[in-house]
């Protein structure tokens, strides 16, 4: 099957599952916080990622822009996180989707960037993602109040605990993929 | 200079919508947004008719000494039970000659749909036969529109998860003032009963200078 045929399948899949979570299964994603944060924002993420592995395998960004498209990308993480965005989101089928273009476009040149930038930068770039998933769970397990109106403490402090799992584990692929980067370098 | 540039607008561009949705790094939980939204202290505390568990209707800016204010619903399953007991163990750190003629404790329930006055009184009574100057409310001849957006101008976020019916709400106390300001605002989960014990007198002690 020609390349350019893999990549329109490819796109359509990404986009038809997009659709599903964004729209029919929406409210079954915003039910509970572990749902709606490490499930729905990680999916959409990952599909801008899947589409951006082989929609951007041509394209060249340039030094300064990557660095813009990693700031927007951490910004990114750092807004859909905050206690008030989960709220709006889940109040607001709406803002949810606005979150979800978001990931989507933040997946998307995430990775095109990712690929092509230099050593030093993607490794910081991954151990602040790692400190920045492990600090709020951290955050979400320390705090007995709760806050995020939409959800209640337990989801809250599951959420928390399952975030901490998750930056220890991109953690541990960061401190792999500098190792192996380091070896090739060698 | 294009190189460093395009990164420094990057950052500037997102430092300013977090920075503006935050309300400058100071709110970023909905409750605090809220209270933040409805503007600084001292500010007027907005009418509201009220009728009491003895079915006494009554405004508290007709009361002209200092209120202490809690908002609460008598389904919730834990946390304004928790904040009552709070503010119970702090009524009863004042002496008589405090409470209630120079200060009053009220406690509102927003639940306009399940609460009424005969479930408040009964509610009341767990906090024990004798205590003046605690009041237990509801919003009298209100719908739940007009309260809705009586509590967002004090400053309270209450939110109804629609799966559970459960309630989520702002915990905060309010301190009004004799003029109908309100004067102080606390926050039960970060400040303990003392703290709260000691502002409020600091409030009290200035009016008697």
């Amino acid at each position: 099957m020609p390349a350019k045929a893999i990549n329109i399948i490819l796109n359509l899949a990404v986009f038809v599952l997009a659709w599903v979570i964004s729209f029919p299964m929406n409210e079954w994603f915003s039910a509970t916080m572990p749902r709606h944060q490490l499930l729905q924002l990680p999916a959409m993420l990952l599909l801008g990622i899947i589409a951006g592995l082989r929609s951007l395998k041509h394209i060249t960004i340039s030094f300064p822009w990557d660095i813009a498209i990693l700031i927007f990308i951490m910004a990114s993480l750092v807004f859909w996180m905050l206690p008030r965005s989960i709220d709006a989101a889940v109040i607001y089928p709406a803002f949810n989707r606005v979150m979800h273009l978001n990931m989507l476009a933040a997946g998307f040149l995430g990775i095109t960037v990712i690929r092509q930038t230099i050593f030093e930068i993607k490794i910081a770039f991954m151990a602040m993602v790692s400190v920045m998933v492990f600090v709020a769970g951290i955050t979400l397990i320390t705090f007995n109040i709760l806050l995020c109106s939409s959800f209640n403490i337990d989801q809250q402090k599951e959420t928390g605990f399952r975030l901490i799992i998750a930056g220890i584990v991109f953690a541990t692929g960061t401190l792999f993929t500098f190792f192996r980067s380091l070896g090739k370098k060698i | 200079m294009k190189r460093v540039l395009i990164p420094v607008v990057a950052l500037t561009i997102c430092f300013t919508v977090i920075w503006k949705w935050t309300l400058g790094f100071s709110a970023f939980t909905v409750f605090s947004y809220t209270l933040q939204q409805a503007g600084t202290l001292p500010r007027t505390f907005p009418d509201l008719a009220m009728i009491s568990q003895d079915k006494e209707v009554f405004h508290l800016k007709d009361k002209h000494k200092y209120v202490l204010l809690n908002f609460v619903y008598l389904n919730c399953p834990y946390v304004c039970h928790k904040v009552n007991n709070q503010l119970e163990r702090i009524y009863h750190l004042f002496d008589s000659a405090t409470v209630p003629s120079r200060l009053e404790f009220v406690t509102v329930s927003f639940d306009l749909g399940n609460d009424d006055v005969t479930k408040i009184k009964k509610y009341r009574e767990y906090f024990g036969t004798d205590i003046p100057g605690w009041t237990f409310a509801l919003p009298y001849q209100t719908n739940q529109q007009a309260f809705d957006t009586f509590l967002h101008h004090i400053g309270i976020w209450k939110y109804t998860v629609p799966a559970t019916g459960i309630i989520n709400h702002s915990l905060y106390l309010y301190l009004i003032g004799p003029d109908n300001k309100i004067v102080r605002v606390f926050d039960p989960a970060r400040e303990n009963d003392n703290s709260v014990y000691e502002q409020i007198n600091l409030c009290l002690q200035k009016q008697s200078i």
